[in-house]
């Protein structure tokens, strides 16, 4: 009898483990039923590759905090970032005389310089990397509107939009194409890869890992800098699809986003936990949340108070199964 | 007097246990890991309800108790691992949660004398203005005792007070604990350490398997009869023989200074356990991050198979040839929530695949080999480490160390916090690496540990070197002597 008691609580308690694991899904296909039957328009090809295309630069910038959020560190600096890279591609290309290649590239290695003076400062500082980022945050910004002189810009070329806005077969967008190909690859470096082991290890147990011999102030630099070049193609994709770019909101909050995300799918704060597929699928609830609120007509405000409750919820869901069999 | 009774049918963590605990005496509670200790001494702070079974204190019966009842009632639990308010005051730490010292705002004066007077009774020399994360460990200890007197506690449950202090203030200890006796107060007294108990005890209980054994009078036993209550076996022989070294020198440390240590000098022989004797702060882990190269040298040199070397971080001892087991298995050594196979492979993972990938299946072979080389007892390599028994997170530690195939392997504490029975494992480990070629370095704050497995020992004081010991010499009080500077 107690043998088989035993079982069934084992039974229940995998089970509990499960919807766990799986929070994140079963929550964006409720989300969409729930959607689709409230309003027609939901389900629809071309609403459902409106979400896709409006979170692109979303996913690929939580593939940047993910990673950083695994190393131990967290940064805030990243929707300034961003900010930085679009204002200053926009701005080489708005005047003519740049090439899209060679502004591209620039902005990417912006973006990677950026980020390792994120790393490289938490290491000299000694300080966690959210208070550290936290300066830096300031400090992008100001470069941002010093690059922008807070002007939007556009007039940007067709060349360059392709990225955002192009269809390849004349269907799928260029921009989905490119996000999942650089998921598909941080998923490969993190979970498959010697130096992915080491940045889950360096977040786990910083000292446990120094004295096995990893390099760890390296390690945790190179995700900084890692993470720049995520941002920096983020911002790319995101200015391309918007045709403009602006200081203030070509980034800004995305940070928070991104944090939400990882967060919403079981990265651990103290780092050394998470799983890739599970920010992206994350990333798309807050996507499909926002989507399905506006074609409903809810009000920007309401939204806000709906998704802060949908991570509660997250939470608690989490909290409530015992996470240790 | 108290009886208590308790059944836990589904874990048996505790099976029928009932302990009965005199006014004004120290009862020692001993056990191995997992005897049921830990369970035994939350149930009567309130920190968990026992299934069945109740708790009689001061004439009353209570089917369990929560931690504020157990509060009032008088209980007070000094944990092995602390728990206080790290960047508050000695005297905030004291006072916390408690009423009627002052009105209603805080009177730092009326508390500062008031923790003062407390302080100076109790020999411990720190201000009330300290913060406690500055404190040692045994003054923070003396700290929850005096929080525990403060609160007129009628039983001071103690749970292995004196594993992290040093010897002089383990005296202190003693002294707190007969004068805690000495104001009617019960001490429950849990250590790994038998010879205290026969200083300081009246009684001891043993547990076993989560259920009771006995409860003798100190004066009835002695320390082998003690451990052969705890495992239920005579254990004969606790340090396996060890076949002598060789005369070939394989480390040659010379001179060495830096990270606290000045002018150390040694040799260590192939296939020899060289054993590392001193108090706390002495500078026995330092001196073993700065031959691992977890610290920098500042002079000195040190030699390995001929090969000088320059270590600059543990990534280089590593390279060269050293391997460190921590002393704090769960802070330096293990990654408690990761897999056995990713911990065994994390140090040696860039030899484990082609290019940059990881190659699992090679990891999860080296995992199995490990697993049965060194006897880690697990159904299976892909659990959390967190999840197996101290011993064998200990050997774990191993074979992370082990991957990259070192000459020399530095134990710092290899059994601290492992019961006796995994600890005779550890030793027989240690034994069969030191024939397969590797040699160690262990340094231990257990005397018969050092005794029983070195081949010499190096005695250390406040980062010099006061003596090095051949077999032939080797005595507690020789040991203690060097080490207290004398």
């Amino acid at each position: 009898m107690e043998e088989i008691k035993k079982n069934k609580a084992k039974q229940g308690r995998s089970i509990g483990a499960i919807l766990t694991d799986l929070s994140m899904p079963i929550m964006l296909v409720v989300l969409i039923a729930i959607f689709s039957i409230l309003n027609k328009n939901f389900f629809t090809q071309l609403n459902l590759t409106n979400i896709l295309v409006q979170n692109v630069h979303i996913a690929v910038c939580s593939c940047a905090v993910m990673m950083i959020m695994v190393s131990g560190g967290t940064d805030l600096s990243i929707g300034y970032q961003m900010s930085v890279a679009a204002v200053l591609v926009a701005k080489l290309l708005s005047t003519g005389k740049v090439g899209v290649f060679p502004a591209i590239v620039l902005g990417i290695l912006v973006c990677m310089a950026l980020g390792t003076f994120n790393g490289v400062m938490g290491h000299v500082l000694k300080s966690h990397t959210m208070i550290v980022t936290l300066g830096t945050m300031a400090i992008f910004q100001g470069i941002s509107y010093l690059i922008s002189d807070s002007k939007n810009i556009h007039n940007l070329p067709n060349a360059f939009m392709y990225l955002g806005q192009g269809r390849l077969f004349g269907f799928l967008p260029l921009n989905v194409v490119i996000m999942a190909v650089i998921v598909v690859i941080v998923a490969i470096i993190m979970g498959r890869t010697k130096i992915g082991r080491k940045v889950y290890a360096a977040g786990d147990n910083p000292e446990a890992a120094r004295l096995a011999g990893l390099n760890v102030t390296r390690i945790k630099i190179l995700v900084f800098t890692f993470a720049g070049l995520l941002v920096g193609i983020a911002a790319i994709l995101m200015a391309a699809r918007a045709g403009s770019a602006e200081s203030g909101t070509s980034g800004p909050g995305i940070e928070f986003t991104g944090i939400t995300a990882c967060v919403l799918s079981g990265v651990a704060l103290k780092g050394g936990e998470g799983t890739l597929w599970k920010v992206i699928v994350a990333v798309f609830v807050l996507g499909v949340l926002s989507n399905g609120m506006q074609l409903l007509g809810v009000g920007t405000y309401p939204q806000h108070i709906a998704r802060g409750a949908i991570m509660l919820l997250s939470l608690y869901l989490s909290n409530r199964a015992p996470k240790k069999a | 007097m108290r009886h208590i009774t308790k059944t836990y049918p589904g874990v048996k963590a505790l099976d029928d246990v009932s302990i009965s605990f005199k006014k004004g005496e120290v009862h020692a509670l001993v056990g191995e890991n997992g005897a049921g200790k830990s369970t035994f001494i939350k149930t009567i702070a309130g920190a968990i309800h026992p299934d069945s079974g109740e708790i009689c204190i001061g004439g009353k019966t209570y089917p369990h108790l929560n931690p504020k009842q157990a509060i009032d009632l008088g209980v007070a639990v000094v944990y092995q691992e602390l728990i206080q308010f790290e960047a508050m005051t000695v005297m905030d730490n004291l006072f916390m949660g408690m009423e009627g010292i002052d009105g209603m705002f805080i009177n730092d004066k009326i508390r500062a004398e008031r923790t003062q007077q407390m302080l100076d009774s109790f020999h411990c020399n720190v201000r009330p203005t300290d913060l406690i994360r500055d404190l040692s460990i045994a003054n923070r200890q003396i700290i929850e005792i005096i929080k525990a007197v403060i609160r007129k506690a009628k039983i001071v449950i103690m749970d292995e007070p004196t594993a992290a202090i040093t010897v002089e203030e383990q005296e202190t200890l003693y002294k707190i604990v007969k004068e805690l006796k000495e104001k009617e107060v019960t001490v429950i007294y849990i250590s790994h350490r038998l010879d205290e108990l026969f200083e300081i005890c009246d009684r001891v209980s043993v547990l076993r398997d989560g259920q009771y054994v006995t409860t003798v009078n100190i004066t009835d036993v002695d320390k082998d009869g003690l451990i052969a209550l705890m495992v239920g076996r005579e254990l004969t022989e606790t340090y396996p023989k060890k076949p002598p070294c060789s005369d070939e020198v394989v480390l040659k440390v010379e001179h060495l200074s830096g990270n606290g240590l000045e002018d150390i000098s040694f040799e260590l022989h192939k296939g020899e356990i060289l054993g590392f004797a001193g108090l706390v702060g002495a500078g026995r882990t330092e001196l073993m991050h700065l031959i691992y190269g977890a610290a920098k040298a500042k002079d000195g040199k040190m030699t390995l198979r001929g090969k000088e070397l320059h270590l600059k971080s543990p990534a280089d001892g590593q390279k060269a040839g050293i391997g460190l087991v921590p002393e704090d298995r769960k802070f330096q050594g293990c990654f408690l929530d990761k897999a056995l196979y990713w911990n065994t492979s994390i140090s040696n993972i860039d030899n484990i695949g082609k290019g940059p990938f990881v190659d699992t299946k090679e990891e999860m072979k080296q995992a199995e080999i490990f697993k049965k080389r060194i006897r880690i007892k697990t159904p299976d390599m892909k659990v959390k480490a967190g999840t197996l028994s101290g011993g064998n997170q200990q050997k774990v530690v191993v074979a992370k160390m082990l991957a990259p195939k070192p000459d020399v392997l530095i134990f710092d504490e290899p059994t601290r916090g492992i019961d006796i029975g995994a600890r005779a494992e550890i030793y027989g480990m240690m034994v069969a690496l030191t024939q397969e070629g590797n040699s160690i370095l262990m340094v231990s704050s257990d005397m018969e540990e050092l005794l029983g497995m070195s081949e010499r020992i190096v005695v250390l004081h406040e980062g010099h070197q006061t003596g090095t010991l051949n077999r032939e010499e080797f005595s507690q009080e020789k040991i203690l002597t060097l080490a207290s500077g004398l």
